[in-house]
């Protein structure tokens, strides 16, 4: 780099003086942490000399005239990167970094930089090749190792990232810190024997765990004691692996669900891919109460339960809510425990308790697995669940008994007057759950009576209200606990959720902004926290009064991804690898969150409206709910948000200096602007195209989820593209076939498909003999025809008591369109099993209403039918 | 039969207050004007003004305000129907008491508690003499709109 041009301003790749250049390093030290003022007082001392060496705050034309004197300045092209990375233009910032870097060949700042930028953009084999290059700089430095061993993990290699972590353990001197017992050192081995265990090596990832364990240097007992018994589990060890849940246990992990899922798990010697599945389930559902089991398996487990663990660990919940599990639901035994259960849970007012027992309906899955339970969520199932029955009898006596005597049955202790009300609280959402509302309104009622001052009532009344038809009666209730309880921020969101539902946004922006920060505009501090449920309410509450102002910018999804810039260098530095690898992984499905999909979702189906009906849009854009759009393009996701706090916690154990550095860049990060407050400029993009590009997000991030596909039908349908539409049914199709039955939405677009969806004319012979054949294909092994298909599928809804409201609907519309069987015929399909069947609800009985109108003859059942469901929502001005 | 339940006391506040107003319309024959929960929640007295809560709930509650400088006042004094007969009202009024007679306020010379009870409502009167209240002179026409419109003042000595 020396040259003997004297001009300095003339560039050829001189340096400038030594003082220059360390203020110039400040510069953009100060600049990566966002001291700007610093930074451009430093700039400008710096710009006094050197006037054109290119600066960012005169951003991209001054880096250009920069480079345009000094074309091998490879500060200007860091500079033109660092400008790039700030547009969130990560492309453009790497080439700009690799050009400075051809110049400067060592420099480690932009090849830090540029480290920084490929893992962000996941170039995983650039990432691993430029910390290799840090590496042979920097040997030194226990970072460039770590940075390097994790690049080859990320490229697939975990061969050669534990390669180079035992090379860089080897280079260590006896007695070294890194080798010591220490949180560090822990994690590392601990990050290194993940690696190891990546690929099915139990047994070496066993070994190398006990080696760890016999040098003493592990600080994680929890996480050791879980791997083993993961991994002897997996080696058929089932004795050691039981120890190994059963010394979890002891050491206080008696309310790990999962705990006590392994420790089952070895009693019962299964290990393989079961135990894996069953032991990545999060929450409080242990193998007991997932896994359809033997007579004997389950007296195995019965017995180890009460001998062993009840006796061991009495004061235990999960330990007891477990053994509960094991008994046949209606034995004596369960009988028993249960009652017990339910007493102490009244007494102590725990009001989850029914969602709790809920937990206790399950049925044999429907979809993927056929030996596992799921929980009956649709009132008919649980309506009819012998669990159910004998639990709500049960309460029912229990009642009767505190509202004569005050006293459980059989029990001489006087009971204070809320264990009454905690009863008929958990009454009322046993009835919610059966769908009968009017029954658990009444009982609500019971409790307010006695206790008016009980703000959990307002709040189940309320969503009892709703439940029944009557929003409006809704909000009133909810808003009368709110009222009682100004601090009580879950019932403030929930007056905010029923404000929106019942379409009065304005109420609802100044009910949740008594919760927002006050020093600014709430709706300003809403988004920045990124309350996605409200936003999303929102967008739908708008959606229905017809404003399209458009939404959803997938700003919180931008922010949750650029937010991994802040664990790139700190996890390393901390050897909290582990979790890094953890939130790398989870940042990479982000748009493929449920919340996402919701998101996308809507934005596809109001792009699709305002496609489907192009003069809608001028009168959705009055100028008087200018100051609502602003939020409603701006939607994603909380979870995904809570998820990521998770991971942050984990990846930051001594998180407090990074939350400091947090506030510090947080309070320099400007303020975000909405340009475009009523969504104007969105709105004049062409619909189709912007639906377009949703959709294939979707389909690149969430290809197991149903929407997906069908939002991709929706859209492909629109386009003409016929073998798009057709290939997005077979996807749709799949994800439903493994249960056996049709999800109405599909069945809907499989015969919009055949009716509607042709190849766009000229189209290749070939292409043409591949869909028509593909065509039929979709329409099942046994069908030929559309209305072979739908005959097919009118005699399945027949054959099976409780179908779905909406496929019988479907079914039904199906019918009349292609004249297949009589107008009773399908109107005896809605009809003939009355509401005793699954998937009702207002939407779906206004939805069959409304079909049985527009089919000849059918006016009686219609109105039948309305009468039916009238007492079922009773509150509905539907009906 | 009915047994005494545990109970905790707590202040009234901005954001609570409306709990007041349920308990007073359950419990008393008149309703109370804004102003008056106004002044509760700015007294900021959680001694004078509380809540009596049962297991989490809010079951009764007792507002009082020091008069002429030497005398405690029982402004309202309430317990939800479904409660009563647990002695909930006679631990709120005793914590007064007790409150009345501690060595703080004694020295401010508070000498007595007082309250003005519906010349018909014996219930009340039968309670307050338990508690060692004395009846007092008669005060005619001194509500408007309830009947009968006389009370008389109960008082305690310290």
């Amino acid at each position: 780099m020396s040259s003997k041009d004297a001009n300095p301003q003339a560039g050829q790749g001189i340096l400038m003086p030594k003082k220059e250049t360390d203020l110039f390093r400040a510069v953009v030290k100060q600049y990566e942490c966002k001291q700007y003022k610093k930074g451009l007082k430093a700039a400008d001392t710096v710009l006094k000399k050197f006037p054109n060496h290119g600066k960012r705050d005169e951003a991209i034309n001054m880096v250009k005239l920069g480079l345009m004197h000094d074309m091998r300045s490879h500060v200007c092209w860091h500079v033109y990167g660092l400008i790039y990375r700030s547009e969130r233009n990560y492309n453009e910032a790497i080439k700009a970094y690799k050009q400075a870097l051809r110049i400067d060949k060592e420099n480690i700042q932009i090849m830090k930089d540029l480290a920084l930028l490929q893992i962000q953009m996941r170039d995983l084999a650039g990432f691993a090749q430029t910390q290799h290059q840090i590496l042979e700089l920097k040997p030194n430095l226990k970072v460039s190792w770590l940075a390097f061993a994790l690049g080859k993990h990320m490229k697939g290699d975990g061969k050669g990232a534990i390669a180079i972590i035992d090379t860089f353990l080897s280079t260590l001197e006896n007695g070294s810190v890194d080798l010591q017992k220490s949180y560090e050192t822990s994690e590392l081995a601990l990050y290194k024997n993940s690696i190891i265990a990546e690929n099915g090596n139990w047994k070496e990832a066993l070994d190398h765990l006990h080696e760890c364990k016999k040098k003493d240097i592990l600080v994680d007992q929890l996480s050791y004691l879980k791997l083993s018994g993961y991994y002897q589990l997996q080696l058929k060890l089932y004795n050691l692996a039981k120890e190994s849940f059963f010394n979890l246990l002891e050491r206080g992990s008696t309310e790990d669900y999962s705990v006590h899922t392994g420790y089952m798990l070895s009693i019962l010697n299964i290990d393989g891919e079961v135990s894996r599945t069953m032991l990545k389930r999060k929450g409080a559902r242990a193998l007991s109460s997932m896994l359809v089991l033997s007579n004997d398996q389950q007296k195995t487990l019965k017995e180890a339960y009460q001998n062993v663990l009840i006796e061991r660990f009495p004061k235990s919940i999960a330990t007891k809510r477990i053994m509960l599990t094991l008994f046949n639901v209606d034995s004596e035994d369960w009988n028993t425990s249960v009652n017990a259960y339910i007493r102490a849970s009244l007494i102590r007012g725990v009001p989850s308790l029914g969602d709790d027992l809920s937990s206790f309906f399950i049925i044999p899955a429907t979809s993927s697995n056929k030996n596992e339970y799921a929980i009956a969520k649709d009132a008919v199932d649980v309506k009819s669940h012998v669990a159910y029955k004998s639990i709500a009898a049960l309460v029912d006596t229990v009642i009767a008994s505190l509202e004569s005597t005050s006293m459980f049955p059989g029990d001489d202790d006087v009971q204070p007057p809320s264990t009454l009300l905690w009863t008929w609280y958990l009454r009322s959402v046993l009835y919610e759950k059966a769908g009968d509302y009017s029954n658990a309104i009444a009982v609500v009622d019971k409790g307010l009576d006695q206790t008016p001052t009980g703000v959990d009532l307002y709040e189940l009344k309320a969503r009892l209200l709703k439940s029944a038809g009557d929003i409006n009666a809704a909000v009133k209730c909810v808003d009368t606990g709110r009222e009682l309880d100004k601090q009580d921020r879950y019932i403030n969101n929930q007056t905010t959720k029923y404000l929106l539902q019942a379409n009065k946004e304005v109420e609802a922006l100044e009910t949740i902004a008594l919760f927002a920060r006050h020093e600014s505009d709430p709706e300003q501090n809403i988004f920045d926290m990124q309350v996605t449920w409200y936003e999303l309410e929102l967008a739908a509450c708008l959606a229905r009064k017809g404003y399209f102002g458009k939404m959803a910018v997938e700003k919180h999804f931008e922010d949750i991804h650029e937010d991994q810039f802040d664990f790139h260098s700190y996890c390393i530095r901390k050897v909290t690898l582990r979790a890094y690898v953890d939130v790398l992984r989870w940042e990479d499905s982000l748009w493929g969150q449920d919340t996402y999909v919701k998101a996308a979702e809507g934005v596809i189906h109001t792009y699709l409206h305002l496609h489907d009906n192009p003069s809608e849009h001028v009168n959705g854009s009055e100028p008087d709910y200018s100051s609502m759009t602003a939020a409603e393009r701006k939607k994603a996701k909380a979870i995904a948000r809570k998820k990521k706090l998770k991971a942050e916690k984990k990846a930051a154990d001594s998180a407090k200096d990074e939350e400091k550095e947090d506030t510090k860049n947080k309070n320099v990060k400007q303020k975000t602007k909405d340009d475009d407050p009523d969504g104007q400029e969105l709105l004049s993009k062409p619909p189709l195209e912007e639906a377009k590009k949703y959709a294939s997000t979707l389909v690149k991030n969430a290809p197991k989820c149903l929407t997906t596909w069908l939002c991709q039908y929706d859209v492909c349908s629109r386009r003409g593209k016929a073998m798009l539409a057709l290939q997005a049914l077979f996807r749709a199709k799949s994800l439903e076939d493994s249960s056996g039955s049709m999800d109405s939405e599909v069945f809907k677009r499989i015969v919009d498909f055949h009716l509607h969806v042709k190849l766009a004319d000229g189209s290749h012979t070939a292409v043409e003999e591949v869909f028509g054949s593909e065509k039929v294909n979709l329409l099942g092994t046994s069908s030929k025809t559309l209305s072979d298909f739908i005959s097919e599928w009118q005699e399945k809804v027949k054959a099976s008591p409780l179908c779905n409201l909406s496929l019988r609907v479907e079914v039904a519309k199906a019918m009349i369109k292609c004249n297949v069987g009589t107008c009773s015929d399908a109107s005896n399909l809605i009809v003939c099993k009355g509401l005793d069947i699954r998937g009702v609800s207002l939407q779906s009985c206004l939805e069959a209403i409304n079909t049985l109108k527009s089919i000849n003859g059918a006016e009686k059942q219609a109105q039948e039918f309305a009468a039916l469901a009238k007492s079922v929502y009773s509150l509905s001005s539907n009906f | 039969m009915k047994r005494e339940i545990v109970i905790d006391f707590g202040g009234i506040t901005n954001d609570n207050v409306e709990q007041l107003r349920i308990i007073n319309s359950t419990s008393l024959p008149i309703s109370y004007a804004d102003g008056f929960y106004k002044d509760v929640v700015k007294a900021k007295n959680e001694s004078l003004n509380k809540y009596a809560y049962h297991n989490g709930f809010v079951i009764g509650s007792i507002c009082c305000r020091i008069q002429d400088e030497s005398k405690i006042y029982i402004m309202t004094l309430g317990v939800l129907p479904s409660y009563r007969g647990r002695n909930v009202g006679t631990k709120l009024v005793q914590s007064v008491v007790d409150y009345a007679i501690s060595e703080e306020v004694r020295s401010k010379g508070v000498q007595e508690i007082l309250l003005h009870v519906q010349i018909d409502n014996e219930d009340a009167i039968k309670f307050y003499q338990r508690l060692g209240f004395e009846k007092g002179e008669m005060v005619e026409n001194y509500y408007k709109r309830i009947d009968p419109p006389h009370c008389y003042i109960l008082r305690k000595k310290l």
